[in-house]
């Protein structure tokens, strides 16, 4: 027989027998199936309360759990099951932290494509609910560092430094955060983007323009890793950012 | 209804490595009669990425950038990127559900010498905004080389139609709180089968293939560098339906999904997959050709996934 939601139920409460009878009737058959009941005795909703104080967190009470998110969410869909945004909602909800632990691979995983909050019949901003569930996690230290929260931070860091961001830094600059070498040049410490071990992809990427001998292009994105572009009025607007993102992480 | 001249804001991407698209964009703005206000020292809009670490923050930005749209006397901003546009109408929609959340933002901003918001300016996609206030009507007029047996596959990516709350796609009756409801803007593209860049290209002349529903599947954004797997998955499946569909050519409306579409396919046909060679354009450099310009003059060699060869072969470039 089919599980519905198969994806929820761990490996070893799920029971198969070839032979079973229960108070002497043969069950044997389609009713060969069981699932072993878990039983909860205490909720935590400290948890609950913690993504309620989030500004983006107040609409997880709204939520009746009907799964149009999941059903949308191509994360789910095509890639992992066990990726479940419904899901997420109910153990936070429910405080069931173990549970979410569990799923803690996946999930970071979500792209923000807003499927779910899109489709959502009851008006829950799902995504961004998912993402202040994320925050809570990680400050009750329920989650280890993960790829696009690290990539965040790197992105808000040069926001805020720059007011502008610029894509070959970015790139690189997450390239050498894996653990890529990145050759760089010995006065301005700038990426050479076709040398030591960028991928071979990028080497291939890069080397379009040149071998089309687009100067202009290549000019342009030289100048933008030489100087980073800025935004001019910017030091004092910084540091008000630094306060407001300051008092926030606390 | 949104104004022929409007605050442009391009965002990060589109005066670096996508400039292909913010040039065409002139061109094809030109074209059509209309009239963009460059937005002076504008800052980062935040993207995708920074509101996952701080809410404050990222509405502060956006602020901000508000804040020099209204300074330069326009009620509308327009951004031809998907995540610029996204940010600006999130930060809309809290500024204007929260209780007291304005008075707050406002002080921060004159603390970090910024104007305060008189009032909030609402943020359009270029499509939106070119398709209500030129169409395709004055698209077809203008339009001196027809795009005539070009395929495209129409493209439109994530946060150009969702979620409506920002993006005022589509409205329902239900919710508690009243402000918070979601409203459709008279001007805005369909929530689930947005036909703007169709009907804009078609009027030039191309052809659409069939699309859906990979024209608004995710590319990956926000993750296209931090969830290499993933990403890799959708772009694959992306690029796979264009080509099954017979497009001869992909066309964007937003830098990050053609960066990340062109990027993923280096790797795809670097790994050996199969039928992931579609190229892509932006609509306004394809429009732009339509328009007359040449190809070097919409930048069409800045696009890494090349695809001067397909429209050289149409007799288009
Ligand atoms: S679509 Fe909305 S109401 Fe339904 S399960 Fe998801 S969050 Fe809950
Ligand atoms: S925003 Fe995230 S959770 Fe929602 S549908 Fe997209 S990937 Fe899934």
């Amino acid at each position: 027989m089919a599980i519905h939601e198969r994806s929820l139920v761990e490996e070893d409460r799920i029971l198969r027998k070839e032979k079973l009878v229960v108070d002497g009737i043969d069950v044997s058959g389609d009713w060969n199936l069981i699932i072993l009941p878990r039983v909860i005795e205490d909720y935590d909703t400290s948890f609950l309360d913690e993504v309620l104080k989030e500004p983006e967190g107040k609409t997880i009470l709204q939520c009746y759990q009907c799964s149009y998110c999941t059903a949308s969410c191509p994360v789910h869909n095509y890639w992992d099951e066990r990726y479940n945004p419904r899901h997420f909602i109910h153990l936070a909800r429910l405080g069931l932290l173990d549970e979410l632990q569990k799923r803690a691979d996946v999930m970071w995983r979500c792209v923000s494509c807003h499927k779910c909050t899109h489709r959502c019949p009851k008006g829950v901003l799902v995504e961004e609910v998912l993402k202040a569930i994320l925050r809570v996690m990680a400050r009750r230290g329920l989650i280890e560092e993960y790829p696009s929260k690290k990539f965040d931070k790197f992105f808000l860091d040069t926001v805020v430094e720059y007011g502008r961001i610029e894509d070959g830094e970015l790139l690189f600059g997450w390239l050498e955060k894996q653990g890529y070498k990145i050759v760089k040049d010995p006065i301005l410490r700038k990426p050479i983007p076709f040398l030591g071990g960028t991928p071979k992809w990028l080497k291939d990427m890069v080397k379009k323009p040149i071998k089309s001998m687009n100067i202009s292009f290549l000019m342009l994105n030289a100048k933008h890793m030489l100087f980073h572009p800025r935004t001019k009025n910017w030091n004092r607007f910084r540091q008000v950012l630094r306060k407001v993102i300051k008092e926030e992480a606390k | 209804m949104i104004g022929k001249r409007v605050a442009y804001y391009p965002g990060c991407s589109l005066e670096g490595a996508s400039r292909a698209y913010d040039v065409s964009t002139r061109i094809v703005v030109k074209e059509l009669g209309l009239e963009l206000d460059y937005l002076e020292d504008y800052n980062c809009c935040g993207a995708m990425e920074t509101k996952n670490v701080s809410f404050m923050g990222t509405l502060l930005l956006n602020a901000r950038n508000m804040s020099l749209a209204r300074q330069q006397g326009h009620k509308a901003i327009v951004a031809p990127c998907n995540g610029c546009s996204f940010s600006l109408q999130r930060a809309e929609y809290f500024l204007e559900t929260q209780d007291g959340l304005l008075d707050k933002v406002n002080e921060l901003l004159k603390e970090g010498g910024v104007e305060p918001l008189d009032e909030i300016p609402q943020t359009y996609h270029l499509l939106e905004w070119l398709y209500t206030e030129a169409g395709p009507e004055k698209v077809k007029e203008r339009t001196k080389r027809p795009l005539k047996g070009l395929k495209v596959a129409n493209y439109y990516g994530c946060l150009y139609t969702r979620p409506h709350f920002y993006s005022r796609t589509y409205s329902h009756k239900g919710g508690e709180d009243e402000r918070a409801r979601p409203r459709r803007r008279i001007t805005a593209d369909d929530d689930e089968h947005p036909f703007y860049m169709n009907a804009l290209l078609e009027a030039a002349g191309a052809q659409s293939v069939d699309f859906e529903p990979m024209h608004t599947q995710c590319c990956g954004g926000p993750h296209s560098l931090s969830d290499e797997e993933v990403s890799e998955r959708f772009v694959k499946m992306i690029l796979q339906t264009a080509k099954k569909n017979g497009a001869h050519i992909i066309a964007t409306e937003c830098p990050l999904c053609h960066a990340s579409l062109e990027m993923y396919r280096y790797r795809l046909i670097l790994k050996g997959e199969k039928d992931v060679d579609v190229p892509a354009a932006y609509f306004t450099q394809l429009l732009g050709i339509a328009f007359g310009y040449s190809a070097s003059d919409v930048k069409l060699q800045d696009n890494l996934s090349d695809p001067l060869p397909v429209l050289r072969s149409l007799g288009l470039a």
